[in-house]
């Protein structure tokens, strides 16, 4: 009580400091849950990637580009090592990829259930309905991801548009924080016809479409090194691009570690600014303060409570100003996720572990920046405080 | 008996490279336990460095020649360290300033259980010291205003009850009606009087007033550092040391009747 009627006595410069620490822990929460969001993204990529060979045809990346054939994916089973070959169709869900787009593009990925033979370990959950079945091929059925399930504002049982095809939604995904929310998922046969209407009429008039394929995803038998499968696949296949789990994390990974930098960086940066002017108020208090600090020293306050008194004060100005901060930068985020929702975008990811160390740096950072003016103040001498003026 | 015993005590306060001030320049005091006394001098006479020395703000100079005594009930205190000093202060001494020194943020009641908390009272208990302090001084429905709510001799009489609430086993006082007008300057001796009278609290004050050192049992005067007069113990000073615990019932107990 004491304590706040203290920062109450400049009302306004408290306040100003305060919303300082507010700009800068806001600034943190804000980029720290971009940040959160990218490394899910990555995470997500880099376990999927993991353990596997993606091959794609040259030039192409990720499965999208150019066309394969499911033949070759007889050829890479005939290879040394290799345990199971999956033929995908992947394409995006719409050609208009204009506008800056944060993480992973809607996209349509077909292929065979159940045809890696349980060898895909990615897990993934359904919210509500059931997983694709080899019985599927041939019908129009889809199972959406959770952002592209709100995005269609569809449920199970429902018909959804893809690619100007009707698909009867019969399961919705759980969020999985990475590239499957944002993705529809389609038996092969269906996505090979989408597929081909993409293509011009001359290309695709030249193209089996039971054959077409835009990835193959290859699992190594157990103890192989995936690398090793990429090696023998560059060396007896040509016009392809085979990637490993490795590719990807030295890609994508050193790419989105430079932007996190970057992204905590400014976050930190407001920081300081804010933790600067916490040392300026509480220098200008203990200056006010002079006489005051000057009695409570005559009558037998020690030094060490001299200290704590200012160090607890300039603590509480950090709290108060990092939870503000959080506050504000949980609405900032919850609206840019709302926002973003209609695209399917999701740009923040909000953790808890964000929020409490955000709140907890801005209560050290005022506690630090309070030690300064505080060690001075302890230092006064008990005379000269009470003849100040 | 001596409650309080100086000898040889120094200061010299270095002002500049150049201009040091000679304050005190070898002072011998001796306080008796429940002795009323008043140190007068000229302005720059060495009373207020005296103070400071006597209430341990300041630590006596370490002389070249004969070593600086100074001791409170029999104990040194001259070579303390500075948290022993602030020790001592906040348990066994009181202290009452010409500008009276509340802290302006707190409340009577909380500016009285200030000293209780840095004499390690907490709690019920200081709050209940605070309110029989602040009830030996007459403002018991004062308890929550502010400083700035209380006209000066009300803001006197509540540092009174701070310097008293712990029962320290002296009080010092640094021109305590300095800065009132002569009916509450009046007003706040009578009640350093009644407390040194009726429960033999040792009080020891500086002041320019001759009044004030009048009403003294003994006037010290100082010219430029050094005592001229002793001045003449008054013949019976005898009342029960206010630490005891028959004291402490005797003076809370009428005004916890009165409250």
């Amino acid at each position: 009580m004491r304590l706040v009627r203290d920062l109450g006595r400049r009302k306004l410069r408290s306040a100003l400091t305060i919303t300082g620490i507010m700009i800068g822990i806001m600034a943190l929460v804000v980029f720290g849950s971009m940040a959160n969001k990218i490394d899910a993204l990555v995470k997500g990529g880099s376990t999927y990637y993991k353990d596997k060979v993606v091959v794609s045809a040259k030039g192409g990346y990720m499965g999208l580009g150019g066309v394969l054939s499911t033949k070759m994916a007889d050829q890479i089973s005939a290879l040394d090592g290799v345990d199971v070959v999956v033929a995908g169709v992947e394409m995006l869900l719409s050609d208009d990829q204009s506008g800056v787009s944060m993480g992973t593009p809607p996209m349509i990925d077909g292929s065979v259930a159940d045809a890696d033979k349980g060898r895909e370990t990615f897990q993934i959950n359904y919210a509500t309905g059931r997983a694709l079945t080899e019985q599927d091929e041939g019908s129009n059925v889809a199972v959406l991801g959770s952002d592209l399930a709100r995005q269609f504002n569809a449920q199970v049982g429902d018909t959804v548009t893809l690619r100007d095809v009707q698909f009867k939604v019969v399961g919705i995904l759980e969020p999985t924080l990475t590239a499957p929310d944002n993705s529809a998922m389609v038996p092969l046969a269906a996505a090979q016809q989408l597929f081909m209407k993409t293509l011009p009429t001359l290309v695709a008039d030249k193209l089996d479409v039971n054959v077409i394929a835009t990835s193959l995803v290859v699992y190594p038998e157990p103890g192989v090194d995936p690398q090793k499968i990429a090696d023998e696949i560059n060396a007896s296949i040509s016009g392809v691009t085979p990637m490993t789990g490795k590719d990807f994390d030295q890609e994508i990974g050193a790419a989105t570690s430079m932007l996190n930098a970057i992204l905590i960086g400014i976050g930190l940066i407001s920081l300081l600014v804010g933790g600067l002017s916490v040392i300026n108020t509480m220098a200008m208090s203990v200056a006010e303060r002079t006489r005051e600090i000057g009695i409570k020293r005559a009558i037998g306050a020690s030094r060490w409570r001299i200290r704590r008194e200012i160090v607890i004060e300039s603590a509480v100005i950090g709290l108060i100003g990092g939870l503000l901060g959080l506050g504000l930068g949980y609405v900032i985020t919850t609206l840019g996720n709302d926002a973003g929702r209609s695209s399917a975008t999701i740009l923040f990811d909000l953790t808890f572990g964000t929020a409490f160390s955000s709140v907890a740096f801005a209560t050290i950072l005022g506690a630090t920046a309070g030690f300064i003016p505080a060690w001075h103040a302890s230092r006064l001498d008990p005379v000269t405080a009470l003849r100040y003026e | 008996m001596a409650i309080l015993e100086g000898r040889n005590l120094r200061k010299t306060y270095r002002l500049s490279r150049r201009n040091t001030v000679e304050a005190l320049k070898g002072v011998e005091i001796s306080i008796d336990q429940g002795e009323m006394v008043a140190i007068m001098g000229p302005s720059g006479s060495g009373k207020s460095t005296l103070m400071h020395i006597l209430g341990l703000l300041h630590a006596p100079d370490p002389n070249h020649g004969p070593a600086p005594e100074l001791r409170l009930a029999g104990e040194d205190m001259a070579a303390l360290s500075d948290n022993a000093r602030t020790r001592i202060r906040a348990r066994r001494m009181g202290f009452v300033f010409q500008d009276f020194n509340l802290v302006p943020t707190l409340t009577a009641l909380e500016n009285v259980m200030l000293a209780c908390e840095y004499a390690g009272i907490g709690g019920k208990q200081a709050r209940q010291a605070g309110l029989e302090a602040l009830a030996l001084v007459g403002l018991e429905d004062r308890a929550s205003h502010k400083p700035s709510e209380l006209s000066g001799g009300e803001q006197q009489r509540v540092a009174v009850a701070r310097a008293l609430v712990n029962k320290p086993e002296i009080i010092l006082a640094d021109e305590p009606t300095g800065n009132l007008d002569s009916d509450r300057s009046a007003e706040v001796l009578a009640l350093l009087r009644e407390f040194n009278r009726e429960h033999g609290q040792t009080i020891v004050l500086v002041t320019h007033d001759a009044e004030v050192g009048e009403a003294c049992d003994r006037v010290i005067r100082m010219r430029d550092g050094r005592i001229r007069d002793q001045g003449q113990r008054a013949a019976a000073v005898a009342a029960p040391a206010m630490a005891t615990p028959a004291a402490v019932a005797a003076m809370a107990g009428p005004a916890v009747a009165t409250a």
